[in-house]
C-alpha cells in the first residue's frame, strides 16, 4: 500500500513545474547574455572604465627670425580627488592654500558632478613652500596631490602683453557652451594671440583609459594602456612680429603712455606692437591672483587696454594726406594748386590759426611744413563727401582686422553721422574746418595710423594687417600659411607721387616737421601730428616708413598727453626704423634729449 | 561486490553534486580573488571536503536510525535555534550565527535538515491523514517553530526556505487540492495587493474559480475566498498606513529599478555582469564586475553571476542543467522509494534545494526580488555546503535504501 501512495499526478506537476522553472531561467538567460548581450557589454566597460583626460602642451610662438617668444616651463598645481577626499580637513587645507572654504567646496562638488575619480585643479603656481607643505602633509590630506602643468614663459624682452595676450582658467559659462572642448579648470585663451589662435594653440586633449573597482579606486591601466590617445601638442606660431625691435619700442615707450605699430608695407605683417603702459604676462603665466587682476583694474593709466588697437584719438595733421590725395585724385586741384598762407584763415566770424605764416604754399610744401590754412580752403573746395569717401578708403571708420581680437573702428564723421548727430541743417561747414586738419570728431586708432602709413609707402595696397604669419602643425610639421586680404586703393601714382614727396621732404628738407625722425644712411619719410586733447596736453604722433625708395617698414607712433609730434613721436619712430632696418642702433645716444623750440621744430598744426 | 555498489549507489549524483561543488570553489575562489582568495578558497575546500566525509557517512546511517533520531535532533535544532536569538553573533544585522572556537555555525541552515526529518517521520505515520485538523496542524506547526525563531533573528531569506518546502511536502504528501489553495490563495492575493488592484483582482477571481472547480464546501469554500479577499485588503490597508520610506523599501524590492543606488544596486549590477558575459564569457578571473568588486556579495547569494560573467551562456546555462538534474533525481528518487518516510524526506529535500535555486537564480537574474538565500552547493559558506552535502547524503541514502519499507 504504502509504496504506491504517490499519485502518478503529483508526480507529474512537480516535474513539469522544475521544467517550466528550467525554461524560464534559460529563456531569461538568453535574453540577459544573448539578445542583450551589447548592451550590458557596454555596462559593464562604462562601469569599470573611467577616461582621464590629459592635458596637451600649449603651441609655442616665434618671431620671424625664428627666435621663441612665448615658451612653457613646469609649474606646480594642487590637485584634489573628490573620491579620496577628506571633506573634514577643507579648513586645515585652506588654510594651507591661502583659499576660501567655499572654493574648494565649489570645485569639490563640480568635480563630483563630473567624474569622483578625476583630480580637480585647486591651486595653479604654488611655490615651493607650499608644495612642501603638502608633501610633508600627505596623510593629513588624502586625495590632495600636486602635478606639474605647464604655464606660460616669455624668454625674450618682449613682453608684447597686449599683443600676446593672456590665458585664464575656463568660465563656467564657456564651459557650458562648450562642454566637449573644456572642463572645468582648462586653460583658454582669454586676449590677445592666445585668445585669437587658441585653437591652434591649444592642441588636443590625451585620454588615459583605467580600470577602477566598485569603489571608484584606480586599479590599473586599462588594457594596459594601449587604448590610450595621447596628447597632441597645440600648433606653434610663427609671428610676422620682430622680436627685438617690440622690446625696443616698447623700451622707448616706457614710463610713458601710447603705442606704436610698425608693419611690413610688403605684407602688412605687424613688425611691433606695442602699447603703453603695459602689464607683466608672467603673472598671468597661470592663474592670476585677484591682487593682481585689481590692481590692473583700477589703475588709472588703464594697463589693461590696448592702446594700439583701441585708443580713438584725432590723428591731427598726419591726416593731411587723405585731403590731399581726394583732392588730387579727383582733379579738385592740380598739383600746382596753392594758397597764400597769411598764419590765418576766416570763415565766417571764425579765425581758424596757423601756427607758422608759411607764405605762399603747394600742396607738398603744405605736407612738409603741415600748413593748416591749406588745408582749411582745400577743404572747402573739396567737400565734405569726397573727404569721407577717401578717408574710408585709406581704411578709416572700420576695423583694419588685424588678428587681435581687441578693436576699435575709429569715427570717419560724414554729412550722415552729422544729419543724425547734430540734425540736418544744425551744422554748419565751419565743422570741417577742424577735419580738415585731422581734429573734431574724427577718431583713429594707431593700427589703422600704421596701415595708413603702409599705403603710403606702398602706394595704395591695403594690406590686412596681421601678426601672425605661419602655423606650424606639432603633429605633421606641416606649415600653414595664413592667407590675408589685400585691398589696392583707387588713387594714381601720380598723386602718391606727390604726397610722398611731401611726405619725404617733411623729414629731410629744411622747414620740415620731422628732422627728428632721420635716420643715418636710410631715407625716411614721415608726417607729424598734433592731436588736441581737451583733457590735458595734446597727443604727438608720428606716421612714416624707410627706406623711401623701397620702404621695409612702415610705422605709427603715438605718445599720449606729450605735446608736438615732431617732438615726442618723430625720435621714436627714427629710432624704430634704425633699429630694425640695421638690427641694431648705429647711432651713439638712443635718445638724445632735445631742446624743444617751438618755432624750430613745432609742429603744432591746429 | 560491483553490483552491490551499482545496485545501491547513485554514482551520476555523486558525480554532478561533485562537479557543482567544484563549479562553486573555482567561482567563490573567483570571486574573492582580489581579497586574498586563498582564504575563502581554502576553507571552502575545507567544507567541501567535509561535507563530502560527511554525505557518505549520511548515506550509510540505516533508515530506521534516521527515523528514530529525527525527534530528537529536531529538539536539539529547536534548541539551537532558542540559544542563537541569545548569544549568537549578528551577521549582516541577523542574529543567525553560534560560534565554536572560531567556527561559525548557523543553526537555521542545519535545521533545514532536521525539520524535514521530523516532518517526514510524522507523516509516515499511518495514522495521520492531511485531511483531519489535528494532523494537519500539527504538520503545519513542525515547520512553523523553527520558522518563528528565524523569522526573529531575523532572517527572511531562510524562513521563505521552510516555508516553500512545507507547501512542497504538504502536496506530496497528499494534502487536498483545496487545502493548498486555503494556504496559497491568501499569500498570493497579498503579494498581487502589492503590485495592484488589477493583479489582486485577477488572483481573487482566480481563486473564485478554482474554488467553483473544486466542489467543496460551500462554507469551507466562503471561508477561504474570505481570507483571500481579507489578507489582500489590509495588506494594502497596512501599507498605506506605512511612512513613506517604508513603502519605498518595499516597492523597492519587487521592482529594483526603482531605486539604481539603494537595494536595486545588487540586481542592477548583477544583471550587468550576467548580460556582458555574453555567449562564451570573458574568461576566469577576468570578469570586470567580479575582479572589480561591482556586485556585494558575489561569493555567497550572488555567486551565480561569477560564472556566468566569466564562462557567459554556456557556464550559466551548464549550471543551471546540473541543478535541474538534480532536482529531478530528488523527484524520480522520491517516486521510487518503497517507504513513505524516505519518499518525503527526498521531497522535502529537492523542495529545499528548488526553493534555494528559483529565489537564487531569480534574484541574481532579476527576475525576482533580492531575498538573500544561498545557491546550493555553489555559494560560500561553511553551514550551508554542509547542509546541502547532508541532503545529498540522504538522498543516497533513500536510493540505496528504496526497496525498503
Amino acid at each position: 500500500m504504502e509504496e504506491h501512495y504517490q499519485p502518478t499526478s503529483r508526480k507529474i506537476f512537480f516535474y513539469t513545474f522544475f521544467s517550466a522553472l528550467f525554461l524560464v531561467f534559460l529563456f531569461r538567460l538568453a535574453q540577459l547574455q544573448i539578445l542583450y548581450q551589447d548592451e550590458y557589454g557596454k555596462k559593464s566597460e562604462e562601469n569599470s572604465i573611467r577616461a582621464l583626460t590629459r592635458d596637451p602642451i600649449r603651441g609655442l610662438v616665434f618671431d620671424r627670425h625664428g627666435i621663441l617668444l612665448v615658451d612653457n616651463r613646469p609649474s606646480y598645481t594642487v590637485t584634489m580627488t573628490p573620491a579620496e577626499f577628506d571633506t573634514s580637513r577643507i579648513a586645515h587645507l585652506s588654510e594651507v592654500l591661502h583659499l576660501d572654504v567655499e572654493f574648494i567646496n565649489d570645485r569639490l562638488n563640480k568635480g563630483v558632478a563630473y567624474n569622483r575619480l578625476a583630480p580637480v585643479k585647486i591651486k595653479r603656481d604654488i611655490d615651493f613652500r607650499t608644495l612642501s607643505m603638502i608633501e610633508e602633509n600627505r596623510d593629513k590630506f588624502p586625495g590632495v596631490h600636486y602635478q606639474v602643468e605647464l604655464k606660460r614663459y616669455y624668454p625674450t624682452k618682449a613682453r608684447a602683453s597686449h599683443l600676446f595676450g593672456y590665458t585664464k582658467e575656463v568660465s563656467d559659462v564657456q564651459v557650458s557652451t562648450m562642454p566637449d572642448e573644456y572642463r572645468p579648470g582648462d586653460i583658454i585663451g582669454a586676449s590677445g594671440l592666445e585668445a585669437r589662435y587658441e585653437r591652434a594653440l591649444r592642441g588636443v586633449k590625451g585620454f588615459e583609459f583605467i580600470t577602477v573597482n566598485a569603489r571608484g579606486q584606480l586599479v590599473s591601466p586599462y588594457n594596459d594602456g594601449r587604448n590610450d590617445i595621447s596628447a597632441k601638442e597645440g600648433d606653434d606660431l610663427s609671428l610676422a612680429l620682430d622680436g627685438s625691435l617690440q622690446a625696443f619700442a616698447e623700451s622707448l615707450l616706457a614710463n610713458r603712455r601710447g603705442a606704436i605699430v610698425a608693419l611690413d608695407p610688403n605684407d602688412g605683417g605687424v613688425l611691433a606692437l606695442v602699447s603703453k603702459p603695459d602689464f607683466d604676462l608672467t603673472a598671468f603665466g597661470s592663474i592670476t591672483p585677484t591682487e593682481v587682476w585689481n590692481a590692473l583694474n583700477y589703475d588709472s593709466t588703464k594697463p589693461l587696454f590696448n592702446r594700439a588697437t583701441l585708443t580713438r584719438y584725432p590723428p591731427g595733421s598726419t591726416f593731411k594726406m587723405v585731403l590731399a590725395a581726394a583732392a588730387l585724385q579727383d582733379g579738385v586741384i592740380s598739383p600746382q594748386w596753392g594758397v597764400n598762407c597769411t598764419g590765418a584763415f576766416q570763415f565766417g566770424s571764425r579765425v581758424f590759426k596757423d601756427l607758422h605764416v608759411h607764405g605762399p604754399t603747394n600742396l607738398i610744401e603744405s605736407i612738409q611744413r603741415s600748413c593748416n590754412v591749406f588745408y582749411y580752403q582745400l577743404m572747402l573746395k573739396t567737400g565734405f563727401d569726397r573727404w569721407t569717401r577717401y578717408g574710408r578708403e585709406f581704411g578709416f571708420g572700420s576695423p583694419t582686422n588685424i588678428d587681435i581680437f581687441e578693436e576699435n573702428s575709429g569715427l570717419l564723421p560724414s554729412e550722415e553721422y552729422f544729419n543724425r548727430v547734430y540734425g540736418e541743417g544744425k551744422w554748419t561747414q565751419g565743422y570741417l574746418i577742424s577735419l580738415a586738419i585731422g581734429q573734431g570728431e574724427l577718431g583713429v586708432s594707431p593700427v589703422q595710423m600704421a596701415c595708413y602709413a603702409m599705403v603710403l609707402a606702398n602706394k595704395g595696397h591695403f594690406h590686412t594687417p596681421h601678426v601672425v604669419q605661419r602655423i606650424r602643425s606639432n603633429q605633421t610639421g606641416e606649415l600653414q600659411q595664413i592667407p590675408f586680404d589685400t585691398r589696392q586703393l583707387n588713387i594714381s601714382n601720380f598723386v602718391w607721387d606727390l604726397i610722398r614727396e611731401g611726405l619725404y621732404r617733411c623729414v629731410n628738407a629744411p622747414g620740415g616737421t620731422a628732422p627728428l625722425a632721420k635716420v643715418e644712411g636710410v631715407n625716411v619719410a614721415g608726417k607729424t601730428g598734433t592731436a588736441q586733447n581737451p583733457h590735458g596736453k595734446d597727443h604727438a604722433w608720428f606716421i612714416g616708413f624707410a627706406p623711401f625708395e623701397q620702404p621695409k617698414i612702415a610705422i605709427c607712433v603715438l605718445v599720449e598727453n606729450a605735446g608736438f609730434g615732431g617732438v615726442a613721436a618723430a625720435p621714436i619712430a627714427g629710432l624704430c626704423i634704425e633699429q630694425y632696418l640695421y638690427r641694431e642702433l648705429i647711432r651713439n645716444k638712443p635718445i638724445a634729449p632735445i631742446a624743444v623750440k617751438a618755432n624750430e621744430h613745432g609742429a603744432r598744426t591746429n | 561486490m560491483d553490483n552491490w555498489f551499482k545496485e545501491h549507489v547513485d554514482f551520476p549524483l555523486i558525480g554532478i553534486v561533485v562537479l557543482l561543488t567544484l563549479i562553486g570553489i573555482a567561482s567563490v575562489y573567483s570571486a574573492t580573488y582580489d581579497a586574498g582568495a586563498s582564504i575563502f578558497f581554502e576553507k571552502q575546500l575545507l567544507w567541501a571536503g567535509a561535507g563530502l566525509l560527511l554525505m557518505i557517512m549520511v548515506t550509510m546511517v540505516p533508515l530506521r536510525t534516521l527515523q528514530l533520531l529525527s525527534y530528537p535532533l529536531y529538539s536539539v535544532s529547536i534548541m539551537f535555534l532558542t540559544i542563537v536569538l541569545i548569544t549568537g553573533k549578528t551577521v549582516a544585522g541577523s542574529k543567525s550565527w553560534l560560534g565554536f572556537q572560531g567556527l561559525g555555525l548557523q543553526p537555521s541552515e542545519i535545521a533545514k535538515v532536521t525539520t524535514i526529518l521530523a516532518l517526514a517521520y510524522y507523516l509516515s505515520h499511518r495514522h495521520v491523514q492531511l485531511y483531519r485538523a489535528k494532523n494537519i496542524f500539527i504538520t503545519v506547526s513542525i515547520v512553523l517553530l523553527p520558522v518563528l525563531f528565524i523569522i526573529l533573528q531575523p532572517d527572511m531569506g531562510t524562513a521563505i526556505i521552510y516555508l516553500g518546502m512545507l507547501l512542497v511536502v504538504l502536496y506530496w504528501a497528499g494534502a487536498s487540492n483545496f487545502l493548498m489553495l486555503t494556504f496559497l490563495a491568501p499569500v498570493a492575493a497579498a503579494v498581487a495587493s502589492l503590485f495592484g488592484i488589477t493583479p489582486f483582482v485577477i488572483v481573487v477571481a482566480l481563486t473564485l474559480a478554482i474554488l467553483f472547480l473544486l466542489h467543496e464546501n460551500r462554507f469551507f469554500s466562503a471561508i477561504v475566498f474570505s481570507l483571500t479577499v481579507l489578507v489582500g485588503v489590509s495588506v494594502q490597508f497596512i501599507f498605506g498606513k506605512l511612512p513613506l520610506h517604508q513603502q519605498k523599501r518595499i516597492l523597492t524590492f519587487l521592482n529594483p529599478d526603482v531605486d539604481p543606488l539603494g537595494a536595486g544596486y545588487n540586481v542592477i549590477q548583477s544583471k550587468i555582469a550576467i548580460g556582458s558575459g555574453g555567449v562564451f564569457g570573458k574568461g576566469f578571473l577576468k570578469g570586470t564586475q567580479t575582479q572589480l568588486n561591482f556586485i556585494p556579495a558575489q561569493w555567497t547569494d550572488f555567486i551565480y553571476c561569477v560564472p556566468s560573467e566569466e564562462f557567459g551562456f554556456l557556464g550559466a546555462f551548464a549550471i543551471l542543467v546540473l541543478l535541474t538534474i538534480v532536482l529531478f533525481k530528488g523527484i524520480y528518487i522520491s517516486s521510487i522509494v518503497k517507504s513513505r518516510f524516505a519518499s518525503i524526506v527526498a521531497i522535502g529535500i529537492v523542495a529545499t534545494f528548488a526553493v534555494h535555486m528559483m529565489i537564487n537564480i531569480g534574484m541574481a537574474t532579476g527576475i525576482m526580488p533580492v531575498i538573500g538565500v544561498p545557491l546550493p552547493l555553489l555559494s560560500y559558506g561553511g553551514s550551508n555546503l554542509l547542509t546541502n552535502m547532508i541532503m545529498v547524503g540522504l538522498l543516497l541514502n533513500m536510493y540505496a535504501n528504496r526497496k525498503e519499507y
